[in-house]
């Protein structure tokens, strides 16, 4: 069985809000200062749901990472291959910049595709930088497979998974044949912490890197030139508070004056 | 040079001199050398009447050499079978390096027992008893010379003297003997309880009666020989002429030509025997029994590490390894399991363990011994199957040794607060035990607890512990000027640190040194975004690998720097600067914030002029007291503050109790009965004081988080402080400072 866990490295999304700049000219989020990039946490969870299915699946089974991005993002694709991935991928083209789901799930098909012989694809429900959520059901689209978004849990037994899915009122068990695509939730669990042996080990792997043109796409389809989303505006939104306190000597008087106040905002 | 403020504490293991050594050597030995001294020299002159016959009214005297020759026997073959057991360990590095301090340390606290009186009653009551032993082994030593070699000198006035202070050794071992007897029988819920086993009530017992059958036996001869004949050769023998006294009023039949089975004689024969036998099996429990202390703790002193207690062991070139830290009993090098041998089960380390003492599943005593059981539970096999490497084949036993024997969650537990390594009499080092189990746990296994898996991430990912913090790393900057950065022309770094940066309650403790550190017209730089986790939350919580990635960059970022000396916010990063990165070749002067503040107090860079009227109980970190043995330094900025009144804790100094926080539980849940904050800060409160002040930013969040706890009412709560904030207001004023709302 060959499972395929799809990473992305985004900037921290821990960091403190006043270290969080944009570049309003160009729409575009400035990196904080002395702030790493980091696995997105969403990516993470997906990884160990492909590792516990691959661990279930006896010995044959296999997880490479993929990852999209820049050369950077071997970070990223380390980190998932210290977890106990087999093996990396990273797709790092200059055409591939600035694209949106649409073009990303265009090219992680692409790479699916080349790979061969893949049975199931594990995503985060949504990279934690723009939060769209959209990569993998574009990517199931792609691939004309069956996909689950938003899981809590995966089993699998005889070519079938069984997930379990967050819905805003419960939880959804839905069955799919493989190959399917599905997109991990937080519910799901923590991610495992690599042990050492096997950081080791995922430093002395290769992580084999494939081009536009390696798999075979046109750079006008794909990154900024192939997206269908444009962003208009880019802008951290103001947020305001002032703090009023009611006058009245007691709790009846300042209560009738909130009320009065509010009334006058007509907020109630 | 900033020695003088950094006094060390005469606990501290760095200090010993060699004169020290020889006080305490006159002070507790000088009997026992005095006394054979005495012996040679009154050998060299004997000749005089009193004396007697050696083995008067004893028909098989060679019997005992029988004994003897069974007790030698028995010694080697337990001094084989105990160290083909520690052999099956790895090597130990360095343990003959310095070998002066460790002959230094061997006479202090091996001989000098000097951990021992720790406890003044245990301390005085195991002196009685081991200079008992030791005089009255010389004693004994001395018959057998008088009677086996052609020297003559047990006669005349030394015979009496010898005979003087044969019978006060006994005396004084018997109220050893009666000082224990005390504490186990009668004394409830003692430590010593906590691992009882029968070899302690054989011990004690059996000295006891070795000691009355050795007066028996010898107020039987003095009945027999001296009372009437010599009652001035008698009284020398104070404690047995009483006795005989005592015996002789029953009127019991004494021998004669014509009665040679006498009362007496009979009573003389048969307490002799008693004696000569108890003795050979009591020195015979030394193989079975915790008495093996009696070779084993002098013997560990030697071994006791020479560097600072602070300091971790590094797992060299670690990229090579295979198996991480200490997941089976043989991966402990043959030191760790030689200390397992030393403990006595005297519950010590148990007693001052913060974790043990809020209730809290870690007992530092039943740790050892239990991984003392282990290994002579599969010790033998390991050596059979001869030393294994790689996972392969290692788990000869059914039984984990972490997980199984020693609890996760035990390990977890620990602080690193070097409470129980300071108290132990036998020198064992349990810190780093633990340490290199976690290490197991955490690389070898990645079996953690979640919290302490967080905040390994953080750093990893974000270079610091504290996720979700809303604050940068220059934020602590605002309103404070100009604040420069480290540029290699200014003298000191001040290491700010991931907690005196990133958490909001330690900012205004950051900017008091930042103002103090500028009013004291130091040449000072600071790194600001620069600065990164040095490592040491990661190394305590068993992440070594981690540890050495960051500190290999740290040290690096500094040689680039030009820094030379650097001061720190945190004791934890104090330590690790001072201990820990020489260990990678990163040599720099440290000094702790206090350490600075003091200095240029006494200097009179630094005036404190404004009055904090308040009684102030001083807390000591562990990392900055008893590792670094400095408790002087912050005492003296609060003794020199106007109007402040120093109360002391209980527990304090050496003996001073962590805040809870240490070895990676800033991180952790508690788990267990209470919280060690709220302990300590009851402690705190009990002083009556009005300020805690410490020296470390865990200790102050820990405190700030155990007050509203302990004193729900915030009517006349007890408020945390840091040594430089209180300095802030003695020498800008109350107004300069956030001191008195830390909320803000």
């Amino acid at each position: 069985m060959h499972l395929v866990v799809c990473a992305k490295q985004i900037p921290d999304p821990d960091t403190p809000p006043s270290a969080f700049k944009i570049d309003e000219a160009s729409n575009s989020v400035i990196p904080a200062p002395g702030i790493s990039p980091i696995l997105s946490q969403f990516d993470g969870i997906a990884a160990e749901a492909a590792l516990r299915i691959k661990e279930a699946g006896g010995d044959d089974a296999k997880v490479t990472v993929i990852s999209m991005g820049a050369d950077s993002a071997r970070a990223a694709i380390k980190q998932v291959l210290a977890m106990g991935a087999d093996e990396g991928v990273l797709l790092n083209d200059d055409a591939f910049e600035d694209g949106d789901s649409y073009t990303t799930a265009k090219v992680l098909a692409s790479a699916i595709r080349e790979l061969g012989d893949v049975d199931a694809v594990f995503c985060g429900r949504q990279a934690a930088d723009w939060d769209m959520g959209q990569v993998g059901l574009l990517l199931a689209e792609e691939l004309g497979w069956a996909s689950a978004i938003i899981a809590k849990d995966i089993s699998y037994a005889d070519g079938n998974v069984s997930v379990q899915r967050v819905l805003t009122d419960g939880f959804e068990t839905v069955q799919m044949a493989l190959p399917a695509v599905m997109t991990v939730s937080n519910e799901f669990g923590e991610p495992r912490y690599p042990k050492l042996p096997q950081i080791m080990a995922a430093a002395k792997k290769t992580v084999t890197q494939y081009s536009a043109a390696e798999l075979g796409l046109d750079a006008a389809d794909v990154g900024a030139s192939g997206s269908r989303l444009k962003i208009e505006k880019l802008f951290i939104p103001e947020t305001d508070s002032n703090v009023e306190f009611m006058g009245g000597d007691t709790p009846q008087e300042q209560a009738a004056a909130l009320v009065q106040r509010l009334q006058a905002d007509k907020l109630i | 040079m900033t020695q003088a403020t950094s006094k060390k504490s005469a606990d501290d293991l760095q200090s010993n001199t060699f004169v020290g050594s020889v006080k305490l050597l006159g002070a507790w030995w000088a009997p026992a050398l005095w006394l054979s001294g005495m012996g040679v020299f009154a050998s060299s002159r004997a000749g005089s009447t009193p004396g007697r016959d050696t083995f008067f009214n004893i028909n098989q005297p060679w019997i005992v050499y029988v004994f003897m020759a069974a007790l030698v026997g028995l010694l080697t073959y337990g001094f084989v079978r105990h160290a083909s057991l520690w052999m099956i360990g790895r090597p130990t590095d360095g343990v003959f390096r310095n070998f002066r301090n460790r002959l230094q340390n061997v006479g202090r606290f091996g001989l000098g027992q000097d951990k021992v009186r720790r406890d003044r009653y245990a301390g005085i009551m195991h002196w009685c008893i081991s200079s008992s032993i030791i005089v009255l082994t010389i004693v004994t030593a001395q018959v057998a010379i008088q009677d086996d070699t052609p020297l003559d000198f047990l006669h005349g006035p030394y015979y009496l003297f010898f005979s003087f202070y044969g019978d006060l050794f006994g005396l004084i071992g018997l109220i050893g003997v009666g000082m224990s007897l005390y504490r186990r029988y009668f004394v409830s819920h003692h430590r010593i309880r906590w691992d009882e086993r029968l070899e302690d009530h054989l011990i004690i017992v059996g000295l006891g009666l070795i000691l009355v059958s050795g007066f028996v036996v010898e107020a039987a001869r003095i009945i027999e020989t001296e009372l009437v004949s010599h009652p001035d050769w008698a009284r020398w023998s104070f404690v047995s002429w009483g006795l005989a006294h005592l015996i002789n009023s029953f009127g019991f039949t004494t021998g004669s030509i014509d009665n040679p089975e006498s009362q007496i004689l009979n009573l003389h024969k048969w307490s002799w025997w008693i004696h000569v036998i108890f003795a050979f099996s009591w020195l015979g429990m030394i193989v079975f029994t915790k008495l093996d202390h009696l070779i084993f703790a002098p013997v560990n002193a030697f071994f006791l590490r020479t560097d600072s207690p602070g300091r971790l062991s590094e797992i060299k070139d670690i990229e090579e390894q295979e198996v991480f830290g200490v997941g089976y009993i043989q991966d402990f090098t043959w030191k760790q399991l030689f200390e397992l041998d030393a403990c006595v089960r005297c519950g010590r380390c148990t007693e001052v363990c913060p974790a043990n003492i809020a209730g809290q599943p870690l007992s530092p005593m039943h740790l050892i011994q239990d991984l003392k059981g282990h290994l002579a539970e599969v010790g033998p096999s390991i050596q059979e199957h001869g030393h294994l490497t790689g996972d392969a084949g290692r788990d000869v036993s059914p039984i984990a040794m972490i997980g199984d024997v020693i609890k996760d969650e035990s390990l977890w537990a620990c602080r690193t607060c070097g409470a129980c390594v300071q108290e132990c009499p036998v020198l064992i080092e349990h810190v780093p035990t633990i340490v290199d189990m976690r290490r197991f746990l955490v690389m070898n296994e990645a079996r953690l607890p979640a919290n302490a898996q967080q905040a390994l991430e953080n750093i990893e990912m974000r270079g610091h512990p504290w996720k979700g913090t809303a604050l940068e790393r220059t934020t602590w900057m605002d309103g404070l000027g100009d604040v420069p950065l480290f540029d290699g022309s200014q003298e000191y770094l001040y290491w700010v640190g991931c907690s005196g940066s990133l958490v909001e309650r330690n900012l205004p403790i950051t900017k008091s040194v930042f103002k103090l550190l500028r009013e004291a017209g130091t040449s000072f730089g600071v790194l600001g975004q620069e600065e990164t986790c040095n490592g040491d939350p990661a190394r305590r919580l068993g992440n070594e690998y981690l540890f050495q990635i960051l500190a290999q960059q740290l040290i690096e970022t500094f040689k680039a720097k030009g820094v030379q000396r650097v001061i720190t916010n945190c004791p934890h990063c104090f330590n690790t600067f001072k201990n820990e990165y020489p260990q990678f070749d990163g040599k720099f002067e440290v000094l702790h914030h206090t350490e600075f503040l003091a200095k240029a107090l006494s200097d009179g860079d630094l005036k404190p002029k404004y009055a904090v009227t308040a009684d102030i109980t001083y807390h000591d970190s562990c990392y900055l007291g008893r590792m670094n043995g400095t408790y002087d330094a912050p005492r003296q900025i609060i003794e020199l503050v106007p109007g402040a009144n120093l109360v002391e804790m209980q527990r304090n100094m050496s003996k001073g109790l962590c805040c809870g926080a240490g070895g990676g539980n800033m991180w952790q849940e508690e788990i267990g009965e209470r919280r060690v904050n709220h302990v300590r800060t009851e402690e705190a409160v009990s002083t009556g004081a009005s300020q805690v002040i410490s020296n470390c930013p865990f200790c102050i969040q820990m405190f700030e988080d155990g007050v509203p706890s302990i004193q729900p009412e915030e009517e006349g709560r007890i408020k945390p402080f840091d040594v430089a904030e209180l300095l802030e207001t003695a020498v800008f004023g109350p107004a300069s400072t956030e001191i008195s709302d830390p909320e803000e």
